[in-house]
């Protein structure tokens, strides 16, 4: 970290968050002549294992310590804590997180619902790049942070021809039961609809490509799970190739295991995860969560968190961790983002449930 | 209560005149004249236990009525019989249902085959240590979780796991022991034995160990005295313990989620889907009862065929 955060920066920003507000018109009760009463804790959610070590080193950590509020970190699945979410706002109850990290897609549901408080004041928003803004919605009732790739991972010892180069190098028959993906399918659908011979353009209205390679690659009797389980069967040498976020190969990595990881000629596809607040917080908690989310915005605290995630973020001039420098999991250029697949949100929330509901049909048979 | 008079002095022993204030309270605040009903009473909390469940059970048939409008991701206004209709014309939920009730057929089968001896071995040994070594196993994995169990498993019968490592001592293997339908009906097994050794143990302890030997007596060999004695009798416990095993093997979760590599769903992994992962409670709620439904009518059938075993305790024999 090049610069030093204080206290006085801090408040500076939250300080610029309340003249934004002023700005944009917000009724008198949001506006805050001085710093709003301190919560003794906010409550963020997150994922576990590596994703929480590097939020709570890069955000959390220096969060509290700059502001005295400690921070909590709930790991409830970002599956199940949207239900408990939408709930408490349909109940007018207080909800049970102040920040919620979050993917793209799920937050853009939530979204949808209504149930987000607008970030839109946020002061540390005019220095992010564009990726920053969902697409798709009005203001900024989410902020991405980041963006991440799911890449195709292997055992290098299991390809010792050198690195796959395509997502059909998964329908070799040495590999049959030794290749994972994601139990709904995520992450490879569009690569899929590529590899089996359609258009992206196609996407949603025409997969039929897509679901094609689905069922051949069903036939390798492919394991399906979640991101723990990614790790676990690397570890425990039961596949040999699985489509997974590059965090989770690079953690594998990091606990020791032989692995490395590659985007195959028919792409992979790019995504964002954010953070958003729950409506329904008292005025000075939603004050502090939201420069929760302001200070995660920062450059020093992306830096830091992101170097643990080994993702790029969406403040300009990072520097990539050691070894992620010209790695196609870490996209800075245009040229990197040419052979990524990027979806509308919309168009993923929109579609994701007939997708999941597809792919189940496929692999349940 | 009286004090003697000519023994002022007397007073009557601490615990007597506890019990005294304590019926003087339960006179004030349940007079005997209420005592018809305290049977009900006793059963209050059990009952407000169930109403809630009927409660739930209610608000979810009403949500599941509604479909989920993808614009706002909320349930639409009008009532609609359209999640059915998706899970009828589904293939996949067919399957799912068609292997939660082959798993939960297959896990019965094979509890009871193991259960049975187990729990004969453990009411008829003359040997104190032999009953309490077989407790011991009978209880020790109730202090696991279910979780934790498959975990063991998936440790056990991985492909670097301890099996795979003794078929690597005999030059074979390793083989995919995980991950596949045996291997979840294996888990559930494991999971089942120590409720149907439970559910048997009682009904195997009230037959009189004389009529086996009367049987033998009479020059049945101990198959056929097993066969047409001990089995006939024990039926109340065998079918209890069906009963039970299939309920919750038929609404297993975890292990289908664990030992099944993401292919072998049962219902409960399809309704956790669907409220969890697409957000969509209205076809979540549809599946829910569906599975409540498919229960109660298993449930029906074997009580139908067998009765209800120890389960109907009150029936007449």
């Amino acid at each position: 970290m090049s610069k030093k955060l204080t206290r006085r920066t801090m408040l500076q920003a939250g300080m610029a968050t309340s003249g934004a507000a002023l700005l944009s018109g917000l009724p008198a009760s949001r506006l805050f002549a001085q710093e709003p009463e301190k919560p003794k804790e906010i409550i963020v959610r997150a994922w576990g294992g590596e994703w929480v070590e590097a939020l709570k080193k890069g955000v959390s950590d220096p969060f509290t310590a700059m502001t005295g509020i400690a921070v909590r970190h709930d790991l409830t699945e970002d599956n199940e804590i949207q239900p408990k979410l939408w709930a408490a706002v349909a109940q007018k109850r207080m909800p049970p997180i102040h920040v919620n990290w979050d993917t793209t897609t799920n937050a853009t549901k939530s979204a949808l619902r209504g149930v987000t408080e607008d970030l839109s004041d946020l002061s540390n928003l005019k220095n992010t790049t564009e990726l920053a803004k969902p697409v798709g919605l009005d203001g900024y009732p989410i902020v991405n942070t980041y963006g991440y790739v799911y890449v195709l991972a292997y055992r290098p010892e299991a390809f010792p021809d050198g690195a796959p180069t395509s997502w059909k190098d998964l329908l070799n028959p040495k590999l049959k039961g030794r290749i994972a993906l994601y139990n709904d399918g995520i992450g490879f659908h569009f690569p899929a609809q590529v590899a089996g011979g359609g258009k992206l353009s196609d996407i949603p209205d025409n997969m039929e490509a897509c679901w094609d390679f689905v069922r051949q690659i069903k036939a390798q009797e492919p394991l399906l799970g979640e991101d723990p389980d990614f790790t676990n069967w690397f570890q425990n040498g039961e596949i040999d190739a699985a489509c997974t976020i590059s965090t989770n190969a690079l953690a594998a990595k990091k606990n020791g295991i032989d692995l490395a990881w590659t985007v195959p000629v028919e792409g992979c596809k790019f995504d964002t995860d954010g953070l958003w607040v729950p409506k329904g917080l008292p005025e000075n908690e939603l004050y502090w969560a939201k420069q929760y989310v302001n200070f995660a915005l920062t450059k020093e605290a992306q830096q830091v968190w992101l170097d643990g995630l080994g993702l790029p973020g969406v403040v300009p001039g990072l520097t990539p961790p050691a070894g992620l420098e010209a790695d196609p999991s870490y996209p800075t250029t245009p040229e990197d983002f040419e052979h990524l697949i990027r979806i509308s949100a919309k168009v993923q929330v929109q579609n994701e449930s007939d997708w999941f509901a597809r792919f189940k049909e496929i692999m349940q048979g | 209560m009286t004090t003697d008079p000519d023994n002022s002095d007397f007073r009557y022993p601490l615990r007597w005149r506890l019990m005294d204030g304590a019926e003087r309270l339960l006179e004030i605040v349940w007079p005997r004249r209420f005592g018809r009903f305290t049977g009900w009473l006793l059963l209050l909390p059990a009952l407000l236990l169930v109403g809630i469940l009927v409660l739930g059970l209610w608000q979810m048939a009403e949500s599941s009525l509604h479909v989920l409008d993808r614009n706002t991701f909320l349930p639409s206004e009008e009532y609609t019989l359209s999640n059915y209709g998706t899970i009828w014309q589904s293939a996949t939920y067919f399957k799912v249902i068609w292997r939660s009730v082959q798993g939960a057929v297959w896990t019965v089968v094979f509890t009871l085959l193991l259960a049975f001896p187990f729990a004969y071995v453990l009411v008829r040994t003359p040997r104190a240590w032999v009953r309490k070594l077989l407790l011991i196993a009978l209880f020790l994995p109730f202090f696991i979780g279910q979780v934790v169990r498959a975990y063991g498993i998936l440790i056990v019968l991985g492909t670097s796991g301890a099996v795979n490592d003794v078929f690597g001592l005999i030059g074979v293997g390793p083989y995919r022991l995980l991950f596949n339908f045996p291997a979840v009906v294996f888990g559930l097994v494991q999971y089942m034995l120590p409720f149907a050794v439970l559910m048997l143990a009682p009904a195997l302890t009230s037959i009189p160990q004389e009529t086996e030997t009367a049987a033998s007596s009479l020059g049945a060999n101990w198959l056929r005295s097993m066969r047409h004695v001990v089995l006939p009798m024990a039926k109340p416990g065998i079918v209890g313990a069906s009963l039970v095993v299939m309920t919750l093997s038929l609404t297993d979760f975890a292990m289908p989620a664990m030992l099944g590599g993401g292919s072998q769903d049962f219902i409960a992994n399809a309704i956790y889907d669907q409220f969890f992962r697409t957000a969509d409670q209205g076809l979540g709620s549809a599946l829910a009862l569906l599975l409540v439904a498919l229960g109660s009518v298993l449930v029906a059938v074997i009580i139908g065929l067998f009765g209800a075993g120890t389960l109907g305790m009150g029936e007449k024999k």
